[in-house]
Parts: structure tokens; sequence; C-alpha cells
């Protein structure tokens, strides 16, 4: 059982309590977006885990794919632990990404799914390769070729993450595009400041969030290896 | 006390296992193992069940990823680096190979499978030659039988003899690797088995056989015995009278690669499941479509529903699972092949295992029955370039074999989510069917845009080109 005293607790409770704080914010605080612009100004407020979501999603499949080089490249326990940890963390923040896009999409756009929106296949796409993880990880048997095999599928899946971010802005059909960057012609960010105070506050939250998942996710995994080598000696003595 | 296994000095190796350790499951089971296999000896390796044996012949083979070390093969004059922790890897010189499963598929005959063993170590044979073979171990009389029709004593025979074989005809040394070969064998079958297993060795060729048979071992000249992940060395009895085998051939400059796509085509023409289990979806998709749109007006419609309906068919096809899937993992029938023909096997599988023919007349077939709301002058339009976008299906299909294959490696893969990963292919199709729809409305055109279909379709064809090169290259490094 995990100690709350344990930083991993501490951590990931601080971020659970910010991101709270940032739906309040979003819901209550910020601003209404310009009417004349949107369909539907008041469902943008769930942007603000809808994008805080996309990024912990992306820095998860860069652990998932760190993970799988440092597999293929030195055979690392550390290796193997992050692609455990990064397709879980990449299929919660990806759910979170492709649920509340949806609800944002039928209000803003009165339709879901796009299914020719590029960008929003491709991270669903995503997402169901670390479903397609965690599914295999629970019911394969651990060695050394199910993990050759499960991070060759975690290096595909990160081959799909700069398709996805190409397409944000070469195939952009429906879905926004990137919302933090500056514009070309003013150097200005054309977002309204109080908007983008709430949206970097839930940046934050979920890196916090994020940081805190990784570290008890690990403390998992390690806990994990420690009951296994400990069922092996059990396994041991009972066959002497 | 364990004793570090001897490198026989006067004996040129054949074959070398250098401090390989290696895991099965999260297990070690060898650690720093060193084995030379010289010419002319044979070697066997003992120890209790799951100690190891057949862990070590399948990492002499090439086929088991390796935590340290390396397998080194020579061949004529030149040393082959087989496989080395690192990843790299080679494919061997021609052997002779039995698996503790056989790897044998069920849909192969007899002769057929002798005559593929030899072709793939170089080595090529006449029918009369194969059927004096197959006398030498009383399988002459079942010779056009399918290997499936075959008990398990006569399976068992077949599969040693396939690994003895190349050797019994080649005229240069070559390594055999045998895996608990006496498994199953009546007395008679054991006896035929010492006597190739001298003769061969007299001949030069070097010879591993895994094996916890006493009996049997007694005719090796030297015992590796593995304990507790270590091997320790004894000298054997080298007892038993060689058989007289007096057989030759001629080699032959066929690569593994080509008696792969051989036997793959054989197997599909004898039982074509591959076939009708990739048309048949097709052929429903098209009625059902059929069905539902019949009385609608597709294209003033909606042109993008009629390009989906019309390349729905095929993308079914292509993403069907491929029969070969089920052939590769009877019997370890993948794992043979991927030890003998090397890292190029599983690229080698995915084009061979994939619809290369189907999607572009189910795409005609398709369109032929979807397009009747069409006007002629469109519809020829479109008959005259639909071949584009079929042909991209083409790279889809063998993208998604990849993916099937992929998740074939693993051990329970009937328990592994395979359609999550195949989902990545409705991008593809998704680009092909925009090529499509924009060829309906506007014609083809040959601009290169990033909305014109020619490079909708080339852009469909890199992303299952990635797909493939990750699901193909990615787990063999």
């Amino acid at each position: 059982m995990s100690d709350y005293r344990d930083p991993a607790v501490i951590i990931t409770v601080a971020g659970l309590s910010c991101a709270a704080i940032t739906a309040f914010l979003g819901f209550f605080q910020a601003p209404l977006v310009n009417p004349d612009s949107w369909n539907a100004p008041e469902a943008y407020r769930i942007l603000y885990w809808h994008v805080p979501f996309a990024w912990s999603s992306f820095l998860s499949f860069t652990i998932l794919f760190a993970g799988a080089v440092s597999w293929y490249a030195k055979r690392s326990e550390r290796g193997w632990s992050m692609v455990v940890i990064g397709s879980e963390l990449g299929l919660l923040f990806g759910s979170g990404v492709i649920i509340s896009g949806p609800i944002w999409g039928s209000a803003e756009w009165g339709v879901p799914w796009d299914w020719g929106d590029v960008r929003l296949n491709t991270y669903a796409l995503l997402t169901l390769v670390a479903l397609f993880l965690v599914m295999s990880l629970r019911s394969q048997p651990d060695g050394e070729e199910t993990r050759d095999t499960l991070a060759a599928v975690g290096l595909f899946g990160f081959i799909l993450v700069p398709i996805t971010a190409a397409a944000t802005t070469i195939w952009r059909n429906r879905h926004p595009g990137v919302i933090f960057r500056e514009s070309e012609e003013t150097g200005e960010v054309p977002v309204d400041p109080e908007i983008l105070q709430v949206m970097v506050f839930g940046t934050f939250s979920f890196m916090i969030l994020f940081i805190g998942l990784v570290l008890l996710n690990y403390s998992i995994y390690n806990l994990r290896a420690e009951l296994e080598s400990l069922n092996r000696e059990i396994d041991k003595e009972m066959t002497n | 006390m364990r004793v570090p296994c001897r490198y026989n000095m006067s004996i040129p190796p054949l074959a070398q296992a250098k401090g390989i350790d290696v895991h099965r499951g999260t297990s070690k089971v060898l650690e720093g193992a060193s084995v030379s296999l010289g010419a002319g000896e044979v070697v066997s390796v003992m120890g209790e069940n799951g100690s190891g044996k057949t862990t070590l012949i399948e990492a002499f083979a090439g086929i088991l990823p390796l935590r340290s070390g390396e397998i080194i093969w020579n061949g004529g004059d030149q040393s082959i680096l087989v496989r080395d922790s690192d990843g790299r890897r080679n494919p061997p010189p021609p052997m002779g190979l039995t698996l503790q499963k056989g790897g044998i598929c069920g849909d192969e005959t007899v002769s057929e499978r002798l005559a593929t063993s030899l072709s793939v170590a170089g080595i090529s044979s006449r029918e009369e030659q194969v059927l004096d073979l197959l006398g030498h171990w009383g399988l002459r009389h079942r010779s056009k039988d399918r290997v499936s029709h075959l008990s398990g004593g006569l399976r068992r025979r077949l599969s040693i003899l396939c690994g003895l074989a190349p050797a019994a005809l080649s005229q240069t040394p070559m390594v055999v690797l045998l895996d608990e070969p006496s498994e199953g064998l009546d007395d008679t079958a054991k006896e035929t088995l010492k006597g190739w297993l001298r003769a061969l060795s007299s001949r030069g060729h070097g010879i591993l056989v895994a094996t916890h048979d006493k009996e049997l071992s007694s005719c090796a000249d030297r015992i590796l015995t593995i304990e507790d992940k270590f091997l320790s060395e004894t000298s054997g009895e080298s007892s038993g009278e060689p058989s007289e085998l007096s057989f030759s051939a001629q080699s032959s400059e066929q690569s593994p690669i080509s008696s792969l796509i051989r036997w793959s085509t054989r197997m599909e023409i004898r039982n074509p499941i591959e076939t009708v289990g990739r048309a048949t979806p097709a052929i429903v998709a098209i009625l059902l479509s059929y069905a539902l749109v019949m009385d609608f007006d597709l294209q003033t419609h909606d042109s993008r529903l009629l390009a989906a309906l019309v390349l729905a068919p095929a993308f079914i096809a292509s993403i069907s699972t491929p029969a070969l899937v089920s052939r590769l993992s009877e019997s370890d029938c993948g794992r043979w092949w991927d030890a003998v023909a090397g890292p190029m096997a599983r690229p080698a599988f995915t084009i061979t295992g994939a619809s290369m023919i189907l999607p572009i007349p189910v795409t005609y077939l398709s369109w032929f029955v979807l397009s009747g709301s069409v006007d002629d002058q469109v519809s020829s339009e479109v008959l005259r370039w639909l071949w584009i976008p079929a042909l991209a299906m083409v790279d889809l299909a063998i993208a998604s074999t990849a993916l099937h294959l992929l998740v074939s490696n693993l051990s329970r893969s009937s328990a592994a989510p395979a359609p999550l990963l195949l989902v990545v292919m409705v991008w593809p199709f998704l680009e092909l069917t925009d090529a499509l729809s924009s060829i309906i409305d506007n014609g083809m055109s040959w601009g290169l845009s990033i909305h014109e279909p020619l490079v909708t379709c080339i852009v469909a064809s890199i992303i299952s080109a990635l797909v493939w090169l990750s699901a193909v290259m990615i787990p063999d490094y």
C-alpha cells in the first residue's frame, strides 16, 4: 500500500487539486470567448482540460518512445518501466482528449466526430495504440520477445505523433490550430489574457499531475517487480 | 565443479556461441555460455526439462534475442555474424534444422516438405533423390500425402529427415541442429538416426543435438550439460556404426526467400483459405452496400460516401487476418522459416501473406455494382483511373499483414487485441476515399498540391509504408 507521505502521492494529490481548481476557474471565472467567432461560446470552457490533457498525453507518448528506444538499445529494465508507464499514462490522458474533444465538437460543430479531420483521427489512433499496449501488458506473459514486440508497437505509436503534429497545420480541417502560437504579423498571442492565464494554470496543473502519476506508477512498477521476485523465491522453496 | 567448455582446436569450428546470455520469460536461462561446434563432430546437449537445451539450439539458429554475446557461423571461407546482443542479424549459411515442434505446416505434402528443406539449404534435388531419402526413413509410400494426414511418429521422422537431409546431400561441411530428435521415435527409427548422425559426422558435418535420451547421446563425441544456467562438458562415447549414405546432389542458386515465396504460393493454391477468407467478406460488403443504396443517387448527393462504399470491400479484404499467420503458427513453422531465411523472412512474409491481387478486381467490381446512378462520362473517367487508389490499397494490405504478423509474435497472440492496431489503417483508407471522391467530382488531375488525388494516394501509400517499416524492421533490430 502506498504511503500517503510518499512524494509521489503528495504530488499527485496536488496535481489533482490544481486540475480541479482549473475546472472551477474555467467554468466560473474565465471570460467568454467572442460569440461571433464561435458557434458555442460556452462550450469552449471544456478546452481548459482538453488542451492540458493533450499536452500530457504527448509527454506520455514521449516517455513511451524513450523507453522503447532504451529497451532496444540497452535492454534496460528502466527503459521497459518507461514503456509500461508511458503506455498507461498515454491511455489515461489520451482518453481524456478523445472524450472531451467530441463533447466540445458536438456543441461547436454539431457533430462529435469528423472522419475527415486528420488530427482527430490520428489522435484516436494514438490512444488505441496505448490501449493495445495496456491490454497486451496485462494479457501476455512477461518476457524478452513480448517486450520486443510491445516496444516495437510503442515506437510505431510514436511515429504517429509527428504526423499528428504536422496534420495540425497542413491538413487542418475543422479542428482549431495551435492555440499558443504567436501571430506572424503582430508577434502577439491572439487569445484574451485572462483566458490565457487560466489555460497556462491548467497546463501547469496537469504537468504536476503528470509528474505525480509518473512517480506513482514507477513505485507501483517496482513493487510489482519485488512481489514477482518474492513469489519466485517462494516457488523455489515449495519445489525444494 | 563447473568445467568451461573446451574448444577443440584441431577441428575448425563451423559455428560458435560466444558468451551468450539468453532470457526466456523473466528468467535467465543461459549465462555466459560459450560453445563451439566443430566440423565432423556430434555434440549432445543434455539437461533436465526446462534447463535450456531448446534455448541453446534456438539461440544457435539465431531466432532468439541475446542479452549479451554473439553467434558466429563459418560458411565457406568467411565468418558470418548470425546474431548478437546489439540486434545485428544476418542470414546463416545453409543448414539442417529440426525444431522441437517440427516446424512443418500440415498443408505440405511429405515430398514437398523434404524438397523445400533441401532448396532452402541451396541444394537442387531430383524427385527420385527425394523418394530415395524418404525410403531410408520408411516414408516413401507417404510421399504424396499431406503432413496433416501423418501420425505423430511419422511426422517426427519427416521433421528429423528434413533436418538431416541437407547435410546428407551437401558436399561441404554444414551445421545440423536437432532439438529432441528421438522424442516420439520407435526403436528402428532411433537406430537409423544414430547411424545417420555418425555417417554425417564422418563426412565433416557438425551436429548439435539437444536431447535427454542417454542412448542417443552415447553416439556424441562431446556432451554438454546445462545445469542452473551454466554449461559443463564431458567426453562422449562416439558409439554407433555409421549408416551408408551415398547421396549426392548439385547446389542451386535458389535463395531461401524465393523458396519461401514458392512455398507460400503452393500452400495457398492447395488450400485457398487466404483468398476465400478475404474475398467472402469483400463480396458480402459489396452486396450489402448495393442493397442499402441501390435507389440512392450517390454521385449528386455525396461523392465521398460513394467513394467510401466503393473502396470499403477492398479495405475489408486487405485488413482481414492473413491465412499465413495460422500457417506459420502451426508447429512452429514460422520459427523454422525465420531460422533458415534469416532477418529477411519477416518482410517476405508480409508480402507473400498480403492480399496483393484482390484489391484491384474487388474495387472494380465494387464500382460496377455501386455506380448505377453515376453518369456515363464520369463513370468512364473513374474506370480509367480507379486502379490508382486500388493499387495504393495493395500497400495498405501489406502494412496490415505486417501488423498481424507483429501481433502474432506475442506468445499469447490470440489474447492480444490486434484490431486496435489495425484501426491505424483507417487513415490511409480515408485518404484514398478523398482521392476517389476527387476523381468522381473533378476527374483525374496530375497536380501536386496537397488535396490532388495523386498526392493523396501517395500520402496513403507513405503512411502504409511507415506502418510497414515500423512493424517489420523494428522488432528484429
